[in-house]
């Protein structure tokens, strides 16, 4: 699976790659001051836990979801609608500028939530949960949350839309991301609210 | 519908002030937008006309947020000289409604006989939009409507906006309308006050209304505006009298504008997770001709009106809440007479809430009040029942409760209940002919669709 997705990002960012990308990057960096920050906030940093924080998001996830949106292969009730619309006509090299753009802002933080909470979270985060076949979050989204490639960054994310995305893929509405979607299969609302609030606090 | 109703009004205005509503709200809601940008209703709206945060930076971007193909034109030197939708932003919108109310109103020409109560409109409005960009920079929210009181049709709300980020953080921008609070944001002001937008265009509305609270009509301004920090607004314009029939402007005219009427507005908004507070005023100081067979010159009569407003709103994915006020003071200053006394006061108070669940099943409840100086000439009893001011006072004041069901976002039912406890200045025969205010409590089914 990991493979199949560094290809496809891989195969997006060579489309967006040169001359397109260079110009490109002043049209990213109006748009995303003009437009994507009426919801996602000045340099990517969101109020609403509606809109994710996209300030340091690594580059290839932000690439990975707006080609998903595009298609509509992401269809959580909030993809479609805003984004749907949103990224309708941007073209791989916008996308790949815009990414580039959020990839380079400072990351938010987010700060720790109810201690018990927190270390119950901790748990699931480093070690997973073994009885229920949930793997450990760390294996992918890194030790510090902080994301690798076409997993993205957790630290410093809204915990509410973290529980949004866990719950969406655990309902079938977000579907686009075939490894999440196994594994929050089994978890239940105190695991998904744990697992995010650690995360986000990263 | 407003253009007519208004017409009515302005003339009530030079004897009283006018409906204390606007009656039937235009829809803000627009299924061109939805199709511009490609995003849902919901984007811009808790349920529609009242707006999110994000709708009302979509306003304030003057409607040109665009995810369409588009028409493309260049100059020799790579101007851009063209950027069109390749679909014209029209939407439609049709309401549909039953009234009826606790006492059937007299006859208009059989004494002691009643009307028929229980009345249908089919249409009571319908509209037909632009309301999409117009070019970079460049957008419009036109709106023409069919009155089926009137059976005519009509210019209706009309905001067309040019908008420009000047850096990071200031929004500026010019906005062109035909009624002071049309090219407001927030649902506070007269022009798309929730909850109170929405009102049977049959059943009988108090008779008083204050410049900034739906006493304005056949008026252009222009206003400049700057939104800094995506939490202060600022905003100065000005009104001439603009009558949307195109006679000169002279002595047949009723309440002409001299010269340009300043409007100003200034507002604080503030976000933090699902929430969204705002506070702010704005204000209003008109002086008018009387006309109506007089020449435009001499004194005038002078409205100054000033309003403190406030709205909160709490959007989750299960829950929205909301509760808005605005309290408006008018001074009146009657310089070239109409009035008794030379100068009169006029207060009105709308506080509101309303809650939805999904979106899709809703309630609201709303208190109106109108009060201010006596005036036995501005409110004489002319003979008139149901609409007359039998103790020369513009009181009036009551309840509004709400249910609503949208089945989708671009479609809604609602059923309403106005409760007077007291009309245009008493509670029993308030009109001198055994009319009480509780008579005129009117229940409203309104069916209301946009695409």
């Amino acid at each position: 699976m990991k493979t199949i997705i560094a290809v496809a990002v891989g195969a997006l960012l060579a489309s967006g790659t040169g001359a397109a990308l260079a110009q490109g990057q002043q049209e990213a960096k109006a748009l995303a001051t003009g437009v994507c920050s009426v919801c996602h906030g000045p340099e990517g940093r969101s109020v609403s836990p509606v809109f994710p924080r996209l300030a340091g998001q690594q580059a290839s996830y932000i690439i990975l979801q707006l080609d998903a949106f595009r298609t509509h292969i992401r269809g959580d009730p909030n993809a479609q609608a805003y984004m749907w619309g949103m990224s309708s006509q941007l073209s791989d090299a916008t996308i790949a500028a815009l990414a580039a753009y959020y990839a380079s802002q400072k990351p938010s933080t987010e700060k720790a939530g109810d201690p018990a909470l927190m270390a119950e979270g901790e748990k699931i985060y480093t070690q997973g949960i073994r009885a229920q076949n949930v793997a450990a979050c760390s294996s992918c989204h890194g030790a510090n949350a902080e994301g690798a490639g076409a997993f993205p960054r957790l630290a410093g994310q809204h915990v509410d839309y973290l529980i949004a995305q866990l719950q969406g893929f655990q309902s079938g509405t977000r579907a686009n991301a075939p490894i999440m979607v196994g594994v929050v299969r089994t978890m239940n609302l105190e695991q998904i609210k744990a697992a995010a609030t650690y995360a986000a606090s990263r | 519908m407003w253009r007519e109703m208004r017409k009515t009004f302005i003339a009530a205005l030079a004897m009283a002030g006018s409906a204390l509503f606007l009656v039937p709200g235009g829809a803000q809601a627009v299924p061109s937008f939805a199709r511009q940008t490609g995003m849902a209703c919901q984007a811009c709206h808790t349920v529609f006309p009242e707006l999110t945060p994000f709708g009302r930076r979509f306003k304030l971007n003057a409607y040109t947020i665009d995810n369409l193909p588009q028409v493309t034109g260049i100059t020799t030197s790579k101007e851009q000289s063209l950027l069109l939708n390749q679909l014209p932003p029209l939407s439609f919108m049709l309401q549909a409604s039953y009234t009826s109310t606790k006492k059937a109103i007299p006859d208009s020409a059989v004494p002691g006989e009643v009307a028929q109560n229980g009345q249908v409109q089919l249409p009571q409005q319908a509209s037909l939009f632009y309301a999409g960009r117009i070019a970079p920079n460049f957008g419009a929210f036109v709106q023409m409507t069919y009155d089926g009181s009137s059976g005519t049709f009509g210019w209706d709300n009309t905001d067309i906006r040019y908008a420009s980020m000047a850096n990071d953080k200031f929004l500026w921008g010019i906005s062109f309308n035909n009624n002071p609070t049309v090219q407001d944001v927030w649902n506070t002001t007269n022009a798309w006050q929730s909850p109170f937008d929405q009102r049977s265009a049959t059943a009988p509305t108090p008779g008083a209304a204050t410049l900034l609270g739906g006493g304005a009509s056949d008026m252009a301004g222009l206003s400049v505006y700057g939104f800094w920090n995506d939490s202060i607004y600022a905003e100065l314009g000005f009104y001439r009298s603009a009558p949307a029939v195109g006679a000169p402007l002279d002595s047949t005219s009723t309440n002409v504008l001299k010269g340009y009427a300043p409007y100003w507005r200034v507002a604080y908004e503030r976000q933090w997770t699902r929430n969204s507070w705002q506070v702010g005023a704005h204000g209003m100081d008109a002086k008018m001709f009387p006309g109506g067979g007089a020449a435009l010159s001499g004194p005038t009569n002078r409205f100054n009106d000033w309003a403190i407003d406030s709205q909160y709103q709490y959007i989750g994915d299960e829950h929205i809440f909301s509760v808005l006020g605005a309290y408006i003071e008018e001074k009146q200053t009657w310089d070239a007479g109409g009035a008794a006394n030379s100068t009169n006061d006029l207060k009105t108070l709308r506080i509101g809430a309303s809650y939805f669940y999904h979106r899709r099943y809703g309630a609201a409840l709303g208190h109106f009040s109108t009060t201010g100086s006596e005036d036995a000439v501005l409110y004489a009893p002319l003979g008139n029942a149901v609409t007359d001011f039998a103790n020369n006072k513009p009181n009036s004041d009551g309840w509004v409760t709400e249910l609503d069901w949208v089945p989708y976002e671009n479609t809604k039912f609602a059923l309403q209940y106005t409760m007077y406890n007291k009309f245009n200045g008493g509670d029993t025969n308030y009109d001198g002919q055994g009319r009480n205010a509780k008579d005129n409590n009117t229940l409203y089914l309104l069916a209301w669709l946009n695409f």
